[in-house]
């Protein structure tokens, strides 16, 4: 009797390790409610290798750090954010990833529409973060991409106003990387249509040119920057490129739109860069409308997880001072826990919240008009 | 009762023809292989062709207004139709337009290039012939960007492009070269040109050197003169090569993605492919049907193709007994024309792996001093903490990179075998049945994943593996891998055992040797180096093939391509460098044992 | 009893018929000759026989046993039918020694090594290809490796032996020499053999039996002199024979088992042993040009078109008032071209009907008039 027992209970563990994606929602349905021992000894009673796809390089060491300290065994994969939704997508069974962290909020809102990820927000966080950064989905840091320009020579664009980019001297002295290829690109420039950065971007344009805007056939002063940016723009491989090449001795009176965080690499030559914001905030100006753009990057529990109390354990613990370091110890990123604080020399997020450009995911869902008008000036 | 007899008759005569048939191992082969490929290679196209119906979920439901999951017009009707903001015509039709000037102009310079230097080669006493002989086949060994990679930072200038900084033509010559020169359609089609020169100087270079020197003796006879004979004899004698050539180079540069990124993007040039990836990530359903396109096209070229190879004019004197073959003196031309072309070569072979090698050893970009200079990033440790990027350790000392290695070996080396097996097999049933329907059949399908552009190729059998829960990891990326260079390897072994009369075979089937034996034990060591070949180019592909495998791999870690992807994605040059010398490095050793172990080589494989 | 047995055979391709109803019975330890031009379906005939082709209807039995019926669904493999193939280019393999080649068929029927061995040399030895045993086909000549394809085809002894032209790839004086080999090995073997070639010459000396075809029909099956000298119909006149019976177009009226003949400028009466069957008046004279006789003042006049002299005989072209004649004559003769000669038919004549597929209607002699 007691064999035939092990034996249903061995059958009914195997049937329950069959992909069934209704217990990954219970799962972290009950995860939610569960205090940091009850996870820890959840993820140590699964199988096999924890598998993570994060479209951040520094992923790994995070994963690394996790490994070690709970001892379980972890793949992580640096992945582009289209390819982490593709494989969400099609994959499934233990080779597929358990956690994912991802950037994009509009595709993300339509994955969680989809039921491709599940969203968890730890019990630890709950009270901690402002609940917009808990709904749709868990924000573990923003990161932003800022101009950033070569201060050499004689011709350093060390702009005040982001309409000094349309000026048309200015062709072919700006990077940026293509908004089709990095989709939170391309949302930035969408949300410049959006009328509240409209409304700025007149406004700014008047303080520039000390005149109204003359919208001609554009919609908004959004367009028309958008238009003119753009016809300025070179586009750049990757923002690593674009941050070693604006770096070069040669590059004077160049200026790029990418990631702080780029700064940190050693073949950037960083001493030959200045960001715009802090040139201008240095003299108690700042870069009107917007010095750049600030997006979120999230962390969600794939709803196909083989393993979601071990991808809900690693979210908590990406949410720890320890779980953020390998983000938080160079500038350009940007934990949404008060408690975490940022890099010396850099601003905190508050002060980047209000002079970046922010995603929103359900204007840039309903906007896919604006960006064939940025396709069509992605052309020549 | 005697109409049952009839019947009986008849039920016999049937059984006894459907054991003749079975009882013959090429028509059991081939009707395997018509079952797999349709499969393989049908139900992916298939499923590509419900894809360009369908609405998906998302952006692409949200845009047309209907519910996803339903069948709908829509993708074609705002691929090809859409005025507003230019929509068709900056997404499709400038696209398709550029793909043509390039894949055109591409095949064009493949086929002169190859053309002249095969004919160099196999037709004059030109000088210095075996080092160019041997490296003319690199740059097809090397992956396509890394010459596109070399171009860019060979030529680029503070003039052009980014404008940010000189590579070593401005720096050290001074020399700025015009944008066209260095982005754009030119160097687009330059560069994918010199990668697929290799088909050209092997097909071609076959027939010249089989072609009877009779024939063009004949010629000189009747007091014809040098350019006229080649004009009027040689050139055409080479067409249906010529015709091979442009579809395998046609078809490839079509579906070429990252030439065209790194020498297109800077100057804003966009190309079918480039924008079936950008496509692929929110409307799947456009992105599907530019792929459609793309195959049509292909299509197209391969039935003309086969037009042409089979009108009237055959030339089956060419591959006769050759005399001896009258080689054309070069005369006083010949140093400066041969030294010419080892200068190419060098420029497109040997020097992008020189520059590999410097780049992966300098910590700061563009700084060439010896001061900057480490070899950290081979064999360093404890780099993380120094420099603050990158792995731990140098790639050599890096367990992943070893892995990665590993594995890619093992890939390449179970899809060689697969695919170079099966090559031979369909080799096999083809030659026998020559002219069959069935036999026409199994060949076209077995050329069919080529025309297949790789990227959309690895999506569809993700969606494919997604419905067969076995097909996972190592298994999938071979069959993926299998399939895709299948046609490589069925080439080689149709031309192998076209070569074979069918005597050989019959010789030891009257004496009752089973046929697995005389596969073994007669046809394949006979052809033995062609049939290798057949396994060789799959293998040297594999190694370096990236936009097949990267939807498809378990991780990014698993093998070397996704891994060198990673980190240039993360920015970490050197290692990325260093890791893209090793996969070069490793194709040719691998190249070369095979080579002086069997004497099977790369050219053999395509030229047959 | 008879060795081999074709019943109402056929092959077809498709649409194209290779071979039609073919019936035929090959006798024990005859030496049967398929002649006929290029496509006529005699390879495709030896390769059904030997199984390496399966026919679409009939029979084909070997000393008795069925290997092929297509009513019952018999068909036997090719290894199953104990026969040898020799191949028209020789299909040695390349990779294996002479040795090697003639004892990996032996090894596969499991003999054991030393009874390999035994026969390997007993081969070596009656081919004269001794000292050659370790090299490999490339090595040798045409001649050799004929040799060692035979060797290799008579290894394990079989009771019938195909061979497929096997002596179209060699020149004309090793063909001669092969020829007389092929004919001793016959005798010395004791098999029946089956020899395909489109040279009529090769069947006239070498088969006992000569079986002709033409586009896929049997045109007759007979011994070669009876076949040359009593051929059934103009197809086989004409492919028996060098230089080739001479044919001329005629109207004949026939009169019982005499017919006058009109052929050209010439008038003829035709004496034959039975009665002349001949629909319509239109026929065809055959007579071979050994029985064109040139005579010394007698008989028609002609004029010498060329001389073909070739020592031991001399073939003589002739205008006859329009008509063009061959004729031979014993020992090297050199007429001036456009000598005046006269000439008279000396032998058998035939006469073929015209309409009737070219049928022989009839034999005899001809009396110019």
């Amino acid at each position: 009797m007691k064999k035939l027992l092990s034996i249903l209970v061995v059958l009914s563990l195997l049937l329950t390790a069959l992909p069934a994606f209704a217990d990954v929602i219970a799962d972290v349905e009950a995860g939610q409610a569960m205090t940091h021992d009850e996870l820890v000894a959840k993820a140590l009673a699964e199988s096999g290798t924890f598998i993570v796809y994060g479209n951040t390089s520094r992923i790994a060491t995070a994963a690394e750090e996790f490994a070690a300290l709970y001892n379980i065994n972890t793949e992580a994969n640096n992945l582009k954010d289209q390819e982490i939704y593709t494989k969400l997508r099609n994959e499934s069974g233990s080779t597929a990833a358990d956690m994912v962290m991802i950037q994009d909020g509009a595709q993300l809102t339509d994955a969680i529409a989809e039921g491709l990820v599940i969203n968890f927000v730890p019990a630890s966080v709950k009270d901690v973060l402002d609940p917009a950064d808990q709904q749709p989905a868990l924000v573990h840091q923003y990161i932003n991409k800022l101009f950033i320009y070569n201060n050499l020579g004689d011709s350093v664009p060390a702009i005040r106003n982001v309409w000094e980019l349309t000026d048309p001297a200015m062709k072919g002295s700006i990077i940026f990387k293509n908004p089709e290829s990095e989709k939170v690109n391309m949302n930035f420039l969408v949300m410049c249509t959006k009328d509240e950065w409209a409304a700025k971007l007149a406004e700014a344009y008047k303080a520039w040119k000390g005149e109204d805007i003359d919208l001609g056939s554009y919609a908004n002063a959004g367009y028309k920057w958008i238009a003119e940016f753009l016809d300025n723009c070179t586009f750049g491989k990757s923002d690593t490129t674009i941050a070693e090449e604006i770096s070069q001795d040669t590059a004077t009176g160049k200026i790029g739109l990418f990631v702080l965080s780029k700064l940190r690499s050693s073949s950037v030559l960083t001493d030959n860069l200045t960001v715009a914001q802090y040139d201008a905030s240095a003299s108690g100006y700042a870069v009107e409308p917007f010095a750049g753009f600030m997006y979120p990057m999230y962390t969600m529990v794939n709803a196909k997880a083989s393993r979601p109390y071990t991808g809900m354990l690693f979210i908590e613990y990406l949410m720890t001072q320890d779980g953020f370091k390998p983000w938080g110890k160079s500038i350009g990123a940007y934990s949404p826990d008060p408690s975490i604080t940022v890099n010396e020399g850099d601003l905190t997020i508050d002060v980047w919240k209000n002079t970046l450009v922010m995603e929103d995911a359900g204007y840039i869902l309903d906007s896919f008009e604006v960006e064939d008008f940025i396709l069509q000036h992605c052309q020549n | 009762m005697e109409q049952a007899g009839i019947r009986k008759v008849q039920m016999r005569r049937l059984q006894g023809r459907v054991h003749a048939w079975f009882s013959k191992p090429a028509n059991v082969i081939l009707l395997i292989f018509l079952a797999a490929l349709t499969v393989l290679t049908l139900y992916p196209l298939l499923s590509l062709l419900t894809e360009t119906f369908t609405v998906h979920t998302g952006r692409e439901a949200r845009a047309a207004g209907v519910s996803a999951g339903s069948l709908s017009l829509y993708h074609f009707r705002r691929l090809f139709l859409t005025r507003e903001n230019d929509y068709s015509y900056i997404q499709f039709y400038t696209p398709f337009l550029n793909t043509l000037i390039v894949s055109v102009s591409s095949s064009v310079i493949a086929i002169l290039f190859g053309g002249v230097v095969a004919f160099l080669v196999t037709r004059t006493n030109l000088k210095y012939k075996k080092f160019i002989s041997g490296v003319f086949t690199f740059p097809y060994i090397m992956p396509s960007w890394t010459l596109a990679l070399f171009w860019e930072t060979f030529f680029k200038n503070v003039q052009i492009g980014l404008k940010t900084s000189n590579g070593i033509m401005a720096s050290v010559f001074g020399i700025y070269m015009p944008e066209w020169f260095v982005y754009g359609a030119f160097p687009i089609a330059l560069v994918l040109g010199l990668h697929y020169a290799p088909f050209a100087y092997i097909l071609i270079g076959g027939i010249l050197r089989n072609m009877d020197a009779n024939l063009e003796e004949a010629a000189t006879i009747l007091k014809t003169s040098r350019p006229r004979i080649i004009w009027k004899i040689t050139l055409p004698i080479v067409k249906p090569a010529m015709l091979s050539t442009f579809l395998l180079v046609f078809a490839s540069s079509m579906s070429a993605y990252s030439v065209p990124v790194f020498l297109g993007s800077p100057v804003r040039y966009y190309v079918l492919s480039t924008k079936m990836k950008s496509l692929m990530d929110s409307y799947p359903g456009q992105a599907y049907i530019i792929v459609g396109v793309m195959i049509l096209f292909g299509v197209a070229i391969l039935l003309l193709n086969q037009k042409v190879t089979n009108s009237r004019k055959q030339f089956t004197t060419v591959t006769g007994k050759s005399g001896q073959i009258s080689k054309i003196n070069l005369g006083r031309a010949n140093r400066p024309v041969a030294i010419l072309l080892v200068i190419i070569l060098l420029m497109v072979a040997v020097i992008p792996l020189i520059t590999f090698a410097l780049e992966s050893v300098i910590v700061k970009a563009g700084d060439y001093t010896l001061g900057n200079m480490t070899l950290d990033f081979w064999i360093g440790t404890g780099l993380d903490k120094r420099l603050d990027q990158g792995d731990s350790t140098g790639i050599l000392l890096n367990p992943k990179v070893w892995n990665a290695l590993g594995y890619s070996l093992g890939l390449a080396a179970t899809c060689a075998v697969v695919a170079g097996t099966c090559g031979i097999l369909v080799g096999y049933g083809v030659a026998k049945r020559r002219g069959s329907r069935l036999a026409s059949w199994v060949n076209s399908l077995s050329f069919f994943p080529y025309l297949m552009p790789s990227l959309a190729f690895g999506a569809i059998y993700l969606a494919m593996s997604s419905k067969v829960t076995w097909l996972r990891g190592f298994l999938l990326l071979a069959l993926v891998g299998s399939v895709k260079y299948l046609p490589f390897a069925s080439r080689s072994g149709v031309n192998a055992m076209l070569q074979l009369s069918g005597e050989i075979e019959e010789a030891a089937l009257i004496t009752g040797v089973p046929w697995w034996k005389r596969m073994l034990r007669v046809i394949f060591p006979i052809q033995k180096s062609s049939f290798l070949s057949g396994y060789l180019l799959p293998m040297v592909s594999c190694m370096r093939e990236l936009s097949l495998f990267v939807l498809l791999v378990p991780t990014s870690n698993t093998i070397l391509t996704t891994m060198l992807m990673q980190y240039s994605e993360k920015g970490w040059a050197q290692f990325g460098n260093a890791i893209n010398l090793l996969i070069i490095l490793v194709v040719l050793l691998v190249n070369f044992i095979v080579n002086k172990l069997t004497g099977a080589s790369i050219d053999k494989g395509v030229g047959g | 009893m008879p060795e081999i047995k074709l019943k109402n055979v056929s092959k077809r391709f498709g649409r194209f018929v290779a071979v039609d109803n073919l019936n035929l019975e090959i006798e024990s330890n005859a030496f049967i000759t398929l002649l006929g031009p290029s496509g006529c379906g005699k390879t495709t005939t030896l390769r059904m026989i030997a199984g390496l082709e399966t026919p679409t209807e009939g029979s084909i039995s070997i000393d008795g046993k069925v290997v092929f019926d297509a009513d019952r669904g018999i068909n036997l493999p090719p290894n199953k039918r104990d026969v040898g193939f020799l191949f028209q280019n020789y299909a040695l393999w390349p990779h294996m020694t002479v040795y090697q080649n003639i004892a990996f068929g032996l090894e596969n029927l499991k003999w054991d090594k030393k009874r390999i061995r035994e026969r390997a040399d007993e081969l070596l030895k009656m081919l004269r290809i001794e000292q050659f045993e370790s090299r490999y086909p490339s090595e040798l000549s045409g001649g050799q490796q004929q040799r060692v394809a035979i060797a290799r085809t008579l290894a394990p002894g079989p009771k019938v032996l195909f061979m497929d032209e096997p002596l179209s790839n060699l020149d004309a004086k090793l063909r001669m020499e092969m020829r007389t080999e092929l004919k001793r090995l016959h005798k010395d073997t004791d098999s029946t053999f089956v020899y395909v070639t489109h040279d009529q010459l090769e069947a006239m000396t070498l088969s006992t039996r000569v079986c002709i075809m033409e586009n896929g029909v049997l045109q007759q099956y007979a011994p070669p002199l009876t076949m040359y000298n009593e051929p059934a119909n103009l197809f086989v006149a004409d492919f028996m024979g060098n230089p080739t019976m001479n044919f001329v177009d005629g109207e004949a009226r026939v009169n019982g088992s005499t017919a006058e003949v009109a052929f050209g400028s010439l008038h003829g009466i035709f004496h034959a042993a039975a009665p002349i069957e001949l629909k319509t008046p239109k026929c065809v004279l055959g007579i071979r040009p050994e029985f064109v006789s040139i005579t010394e003042g007698e008989g028609q006049e002609a004029s010498v078109y060329s001389t073909l002299p070739s020592g031991m005989e001399t073939t003589v072209k002739l205008d006859a008032r329009g008509t063009s004649l061959t004729a031979v004559v014993f020992g090297g003769v050199d007429y001036p071209v456009d000598s005046r000669v006269h000439f008279a038919f000396s032998g058998k004549a035939i006469l073929f009907d015209r309409e009737n597929g070219g049928k022989n209607v009839a034999e005899g002699t001809v009396e110019l008039v």
